[in-house]
């Protein structure tokens, strides 16, 4: 987790200027690392829904937390492809020029806040921990 | 020791803030956050110097070494929040001090690649590669960042005086 969020931090530091465009074709193999991660992520995320239903899907701050998840992950993929798109219409990367993809930045930045937040606060907040409560 | 973070953490105020209902999930996610600063700042470097990513300039992401370096001072905070706020809990805890085994290690490391290899490294053209040395220092800072996290996990599996230690 703290690497993809990690890789998207760094991706969002680069949109807002703060150093040149990663967003080019030499940043792919961070890219693939990053889902190989999303992977390790969504294994282990089913491994404790498995373990603990109940506990998760009766607890609302698990839904904010997959939505932004979700969120977070569909603006990565959309930046990628941006990026694919970008490589195969042979345009040159662009190292110097200063980004103006503030407001993407700032939602990939929101989704990962509340992406942290949301999984942090789901031990403290659920209200239900076995399903056998129900039988 | 035990009774010094104790009387801090109320004299400061964190003992009844971090006892109060928000209290340690928001200073656990200020401390996450501070850990994806560093892994998307240090870490992506630390592969970089590892060979990743062959032609992103070193000098370009050294340039976020500074807003690493806000979230180690933020998981520093943090850190202490918890710890003086239930210190039998992290003193004895063996997962506890494995993770300050590492973070020393890992601050040693920075030490080392700052004394021998940092000017050098950010001069390193943007396709070649760096000296083994350099990548030695990638490669121990990786491994201490992923024992630290995982450490840091165990934290709460280790809890004293539930796990016998051969060191406690």
């Amino acid at each position: 987790m703290a690497f993809v969020v990690g890789v998207n931090l760094a991706l969002a530091f680069s949109l807002l200027g703060l150093i040149p465009s990663l967003l080019n074709k030499r940043f792919e193999p961070f890219f693939t690392l990053h889902w190989w991660a999303v992977g390790l992520i969504f294994v282990s995320g089913v491994a404790l829904l498995i373990a603990y239903p109940a506990k998760a899907l009766t607890n609302p701050v698990f839904y904010l937390k997959f939505t932004a998840l979700s969120a977070g992950l569909l603006i990565t993929r959309r930046l990628q492809r941006s990026m694919r798109c970008q490589i195969a219409n042979h345009q040159p990367p662009p190292d110097d020029e200063p980004s103006n993809e503030a407001p993407t930045a700032f939602a990939m930045l929101a989704c990962w806040v509340v992406t942290i937040g949301a999984g942090r606060f789901l031990a403290y907040t659920h209200s239900v921990l076995l399903a056998s409560r129900y039988f | 020791m035990e009774q010094a973070l104790l009387a801090f953490s109320h004299e400061t105020g964190i003992f009844d803030f971090m006892h109060s209902p928000w209290g340690w999930p928001v200073v656990e996610s200020l401390h996450f956050f501070g850990l994806s600063l560093l892994i998307g700042t240090v870490g992506v470097f630390d592969l970089r110097m590892l060979g990743l990513g062959s032609g992103i300039a070193y000098r370009h992401l050294h340039r976020l070494v500074p807003v690493g370096v806000f979230g180690y001072a933020l998981n520093v905070v943090t850190g202490t929040m918890f710890l003086s706020s239930a210190p039998d809990q992290y003193l004895y805890n063996p997962a506890f001090q494995t993770k300050l085994g590492f973070m020393l290690l890992a601050g040693c490391n920075v030490l080392w690649f700052y004394t021998t290899c940092s000017t050098e490294v950010r001069a390193t053209a943007d396709f070649q590669a760096v000296r083994g040395r350099a990548k030695l220092i990638g490669a121990v800072s990786l491994l201490a960042w992923c024992a630290i996290i995982a450490c840091g996990r165990l934290i709460t599996y280790y809890r004293p005086p539930y796990h016998w230690c051969f060191w406690c």
